[in-house]
């Protein structure tokens, strides 16, 4: 059962993929939340700055740039590092693990690691306790 | 009178010594035949790998025939007196096929004829083996990524198929007709997606048998050039070939190399077009590089920056609208260049352009399928003993 949040925080959706847009912005909406959207890492920066977002919803295969650059930026801008990111990818060949991943995404720049990871096609529930949990 | 050994005679016994050593010691098969290809002497390691020579003729010995080898090597030494190096096949004692190496120097015997021809030949067995089991770790490695590259696929378009769902079962729910067109909408798109992605990604694995033969290089970048005349044209794109009058032909699948060039022709017209310059060029060319065939598509587009560069022998990568491209053009080119040894690279400069360039070592290149015997590598003529 998918449980609505009180409270309008925005979240930034960043994905190539017209239809995973739609889905998870949708999804969130209906749970309460507000959604800006953008297609790849470096109109990502552009919305994280213009629209100040609680927490980013991030791919990581997106033409021109990124979500591996996006992330490493974001974390290195020292008024954004403490947005929250859930990093949502169906990059394979880490037999499931999300570690080895988080550890390469953080080390180049000496960033933290993501605060989630999610494997498409994501667990609705799962997703949605990730935002709640990630924004309470 | 006491004998006096002078220098000459000194230097002739080391000569002769060193000789005895070769031929005694020396880790190679050695062999001299008549023009009756009859073998007439033998060093002690070719009796060992190959068995008893006596009054029997080299393909007898060196390949188990009864007559002459197809395109013998032997016969054209004895015809142009050419020193002579092939790879052959042959079998050895106890039947076990062996790779050796082989070369021909003829000796020049009365009257300035070649009478006699020496074949040296070294067991290259184990080298052709680990270029083998390289090869087939390469091929392997190809396969592995296209698997991860097909998972990452699915992986997006079921997300996608998910999200039609939602829209379906959340529209139903809320009695929200726009909700439930949407919804309809992704997953017919996304059905339509997967089928499409399925049939190319099996077209891609399938592949097609390989038909190794002699090829003239220019071929396959003539036809390409052909095939995307009209095309360029109709962009406002100059394309053209800068190919060598001759180059070495070379045992590869013509077809398959053809596959990758167009692909290549095809990217480049692509990055052309998007380019806003007044004056756009695509240039075919083929070269002859230090025993490796080079063959090169150059444009002066828009170039490819910096994070494309990393992934763009990713499979189901592409950064072409949706439709258009299947992110596989290159995947394909790259697996058709590997299965013939060679390696595909490129330079680029955003805004400026790129190469592309496809090469193969010669000695990489597989066998052919038809019956066709290797070329010689030809060297000068020794000089006569």
């Amino acid at each position: 059962m998918i449980q609505s949040q009180p409270g309008k925080k925005k979240i930034l959706v960043l994905d190539d993929e017209p239809h995973v847009v739609t889905y998870l912005q949708t999804l969130l909406q209906d749970n309460g939340y507000e959604t800006v959207s953008a297609s790849n890492g470096k109109e990502g920066m552009e919305k994280v700055r213009s629209e100040e977002v609680d927490l980013v919803c991030l791919d990581i295969s997106m033409p021109e740039e990124s979500g591996v650059r996006f992330y490493r930026n974001l974390k290195d801008d020292s008024r954004r590092s403490a947005t929250p990111v859930v990093i949502i990818t169906a990059v394979t060949g880490y037999g499931g693990d999300s570690e080895p991943f988080k550890q390469f995404i953080s080390t180049r720049k000496q960033v933290p690691p993501p605060e989630a990871f999610l494997s498409k096609p994501i667990d609705k529930q799962e997703f949605l306790d990730t935002i709640a949990r990630l924004l309470s | 009178m006491q004998a006096v050994e002078s220098e000459a005679m000194v230097t002739e016994d080391i000569r002769n010594w060193m000789h005895a050593r070769l031929w005694y010691q020396v880790p190679m098969s050695i062999s001299v035949i008549d023009r009756d290809y009859k073998i007439v002497e033998a060093n002690p390691h070719f009796a060992r790998s190959y068995g008893d020579w006596q009054d029997r003729s080299c393909h007898e010995v060196y390949k188990g025939l009864s007559q002459r080898c197809a395109n013998c090597a032997a016969a054209k030494t004895f015809a142009d007196g050419l020193v002579r190096e092939r790879e052959e096949l042959g079998v050895i004692r106890g039947g076990k096929q062996t790779h050796y190496l082989v070369h021909m120097i003829p000796l020049i015997g009365e009257g300035g004829r070649i009478s006699h021809i020496v074949e040296m030949s070294t067991d290259i067995t184990g080298v052709k083996l680990l270029e083998q089991e390289k090869l087939d770790a390469e091929r392997l490695a190809a396969v592995g990524q296209t698997v991860a590259g097909l998972a990452h696929g699915v992986k997006n378009l079921l997300m996608g198929i998910d999200g039609g769902m939602y829209m379906l079962q959340s529209g139903i729910e809320r009695g929200d007709a726009s909700r439930l067109v949407d919804g309809w909408e992704m997953l017919k798109e996304d059905m339509a997606r997967m089928t499409s992605f399925v049939k190319e990604f099996l077209e891609f694995a399938k592949g097609r048998t390989p038909e190794v033969r002699s090829v003239d290089p220019n071929q396959p970048a003539r036809e390409v050039l052909s095939l995307f005349r009209d095309t360029a044209k109709l962009k406002g794109i100059e394309i053209r070939a800068n190919l060598p009058k001759s180059i070495p032909k070379a045992f590869m699948d013509k077809e398959g190399i053809h596959t990758c060039l167009a692909n290549l022709v095809s990217n480049a017209l692509d990055a052309c077009e998007v380019s806003d310059k007044p004056h756009r060029n695509v240039v075919i060319s083929t070269d002859e590089r230090e025993g490796t065939l080079v063959f090169e598509v150059a444009d002066d587009g828009v170039g490819i920056d910096y994070e494309i560069r990393k992934k763009i022998f990713a499979n189901f990568f592409s950064t072409k609208a949706t439709g258009k491209g299947t992110g596989l053009g290159l995947l394909t080119t790259r697996k058709i260049v590997q299965e013939h040894g060679g390696t595909v690279s490129f330079d680029s400069t955003e805004g400026a352009g790129s190469v592309f360039r496809l090469e193969f070592p010669r000695d990489r290149l597989p066998r052919p399928t038809e019956d066709e015997a290797p070329k010689d590598k030809k060297s000068p003529p020794s000089p006569a003993p």
